[in-house]
């Protein structure tokens, strides 16, 4: 038992740091305030160079051969770096090609030159070989195609089969959001979660990338605090904001015990798999939610501005939050699993 | 990234399984006194004659030498088996004992490692005072160095169980004249030395229930031979004390509270019906909580995961201060499922006390306040 990444993982833990911080820093988002839409489509080319749109893919489809572990660490530097939650679809959208054994897509994933936008559930829907309902779609303006899951399983659907498209503005004004609406289509592939629990692995995906959100916040709170100087002396030695501080270091550390708990619980496919990464999800969103707030408060005037990075934090936060059930689905869903074993 | 037990640590897990079954107490832990005390030292002797005190414990202070990872699976039998906890011998086994091996002479770890393991003898602290709580490097109990003793007065407050103690770990103040922190003695004092007068307190949980004191110190001779570590440095030796009660100490209370939730969670199920549970906010609050545990203990292996990597730093203030919040928000909502039957305090009473008692776990052994500094300041680095 080590929850402590292997060195082999630690290796991968650095490539992507290295990359990100050269590429993908924060302050990529900060002139463009208010634009509509992402870049970080660009990145895509060069994450699949990197193996890292492909981690959990077996080598003979064109993988690294790794799994949910490995894909739990990328996520988490996904979630500090605001990477666009279109990487997501690539991640899963993957999985279901592999799984279809559609050389052309993998390809096209593995080359970082297909998006895969996410179908998000506005409401209850339903996801089968025969799906319908009312969905948003997340980062999938320009892509060809979007994947939607539930607990029961994951299906990838072409964009033209959405109907009553129409663009909304979204809180995070970084990404794009359509409503839109399936009149009971079939995905052109479809996985039920016994033969891949994609529905489970988007749980801890997502709650690794919403621990890194947690730990950025912090960690600019955290930063700002030992600067800004107040009544001659940095704030973060009163201990109205170093209490604060604190409390948000308890969040995410707690956040990510578990979501690194639910990732090896996936990857050795235990009976709790899904317990814990509930839990993970509902803890590493409550974080990145708390911290996100937070830490504007600790920046005072300036964290309300659209010149801080704060108000990123958060709202990518909200998107994390809403993305596979929010916290009160959640915490409804973990109600109903068996104990823990 | 691993959860995987090696299968000589599924061999000593089925070993701990097996004896737990049979040597768990049948019968209730006494709440105070003297039976309190004869219950929790019967039960520390029962563990060590079957050879399970001190798992972790160097061999050469009579323990097993065994690593954190199989002291953590033999809490998490303990907890599943519903191992009473002795609280009376937390002092002795988790400060007490851990400070004599990391600073104690040759002497003093041949005469007390034993007893303590042996459950021969109880231990408490005498850190607190009636102006420095918090403030503990402000403590003003005086030593004189007297021949070859130290002559102490003064007095401590908030013992737990001074009464029914043979031993205490005690902080005074040698020097004076010297910066806060460096006049400080850590001391070995025997409760039964002339000179020392307690006076009981009551706490909140019930009428009568004695569980701490304030301590009198009126020229209470001790033997310099007595002092652990050097001289005037027993910040130090403090401070190595508190480290671990922040960090691994606690891991066995931790893991029996996850055992508790689940049956908080069967209680309100049969009393609400699966439905309510799935609909109401006292469903959500018990999700929460489930989340909470899992993550305490997620958070305990990440402990013992660290561990292989060095001591446990500052990072497992993080679990201490998580859990002791946790504790009470777990006692709390025992009260919303009992609804009117929580204004009853029987005398076999699981819940009630405990709940009251829980107001304790943000106050002692460092408030959630000195907790958040410590954190502030020595895990995120921010200014004093």
């Amino acid at each position: 038992m080590n929850l402590l990444p292997t060195p082999e993982q630690t290796q991968i833990i650095d490539a992507a740091r290295s990359f990100l911080a050269g590429e993908a820093p924060v302050e990529r988002l900060r002139p463009q305030h208010g634009q509509i839409g992402n870049r970080d489509a660009r990145l895509w080319g060069d994450l699949a160079e990197l193996g890292f749109l492909s981690l959990g893919l077996p080598e003979h489809q064109g993988g690294v051969g790794l799994g949910p572990c490995e894909e739990t660490l990328l996520y988490r530097e996904f979630g500090r770096h605001l990477i666009s939650p279109g990487v997501l679809g690539l991640t899963l959208g993957a999985r279901l090609a592999a799984r279809a054994e559609d050389a052309a897509l993998l390809e096209a994933v593995g080359a970082g030159s297909v998006r895969i936008g996410i179908a998000n559930p506005r409401g209850p829907v339903s996801l089968g070989p025969e799906s319908e309902g009312e969905f948003h779609l997340i980062e999938a303006r320009e892509a060809a195609w979007a994947i939607a899951w539930s607990t029961d399983g994951a299906g990838l659907f072409r964009t033209g089969e959405f109907s009553a498209v129409s663009d909304v503005l979204c809180m995070d004004s970084h990404l794009t959001l359509e409503r839109a609406r399936l009149e009971v289509v079939s995905p052109v592939i479809w996985a039920p979660a016994e033969e891949d629990a994609i529905g489970d692995r988007a749980l801890v995906l997502v709650a690794a990338y919403a621990v890194g959100l947690a730990e950025a916040a912090r960690d600019m709170a955290v930063a700002y605090a030992k600067i800004r100087e107040q009544f001659g002396k940095p704030i973060g030695s009163f201990q109205a904001i170093k209490h604060k501080c604190a409390d948000m270091a308890i969040l995410a550390e707690a956040a990510w015990c578990q979501t690194a708990f639910a990732a090896v619980a996936l990857a050795k496919g235990r009976g709790d798999a899904r317990f814990h990464a509930t839990a993970a999800k509902l803890l590493a969103t409550d974080a990145a939610l708390k911290n996100a707030a937070q830490n504007i408060q600790v920046h005072g005037a300036y964290g309300f501005t659209a010149d801080a990075d704060a108000h990123l934090f958060l709202k990518r936060a909200h998107v994390m939050d809403i993305l596979a059930g929010d916290l009160r689905a959640q915490k409804a869903a973990l109600i109903r699993e068996p104990a823990a074993t | 990234m691993d959860l995987d037990f090696t299968v000589e640590d599924d061999l000593f897990r089925e070993e701990a399984r097996d004896w737990l079954n049979e040597n768990v107490p049948t019968e209730p832990r006494p709440q105070q006194g003297l039976a309190m005390r004869e219950f929790d030292l019967a039960w520390q002797r029962r563990q060590y004659d079957g050879g399970w005190a001190g798992v972790s414990w160097p061999k050469e202070y009579g323990g097993r030498g065994l690593s954190l990872t199989h002291q953590l699976i033999w809490y998490e039998e303990y907890a599943r088996a519903g191992a009473p906890n002795a609280q009376l011998l937390f002092v002795g086994c988790n400060h007490a004992a851990p400070t004599l091996m990391s600073k104690g002479s040759e002497e003093q770890k041949a005469y007390h490692l034993p007893k303590i393991l042996r459950g021969e003898v109880a231990w408490c602290q005498g850190f607190s005072e009636p102006d420095n709580g918090s403030d503990l490097a402000g403590l003003r109990t005086r030593a004189l160095i007297d021949g070859d003793h130290l002559v102490v007065n003064g007095s401590k407050i908030w013992t737990s169980n001074a009464h029914l103690a043979d031993w205490q770990e005690l902080l005074v103040r040698t020097d004076p004249l010297a910066p806060r922190h460096k006049g400080i003695s850590w001391v070995i004092c025997d409760m039964n030395t002339p000179g020392i007068e307690l006076r009981p307190i009551l706490i909140m949980t019930q009428p009568g229930h004695h569980h701490f004191n304030q301590v009198f110190y009126n020229d209470v001779r001790i033997p310099l031979a007595n002092v652990v570590g050097e001289i005037n440095d027993g910040w130090n030796v403090a401070m190595s004390t508190l480290g671990f009660e922040r960090g691994t100490a606690g891991m066995s209370e931790q893991i029996t509270y996850g055992v508790l939730l689940e049956k908080l969670i069967d209680m309100a199920r049969e009393r609400f019906g699966d439905a309510a549970i799935e609909h109401d906010e006292i469903g959500q609050r018990l999700a929460q909580l489930r989340a909470d545990h899992a993550a305490v203990r997620a958070m305990i292996y990440m402990v013992v995961s660290r561990s292989y990597a060095g001591a446990p730093g500052s990072e497992a203030s993080l679990t201490r201060a998580f859990f002791s919040q946790l504790q009470q928000r777990t006692r709390r909502i025992a009260l919303d499922i009992l609804g009117a039957d929580s204004l009853e305090m029987p005398s076999e009473d699981p819940w009630i006390r405990p709940y009251l008692r829980s107001f304790s776990t943000t106050i002692a052994a460092g408030t959630s306040e000195i907790q958040r500094n410590i954190i502030g300041e020595r895990v995120l680095g921010l200014p004093r």
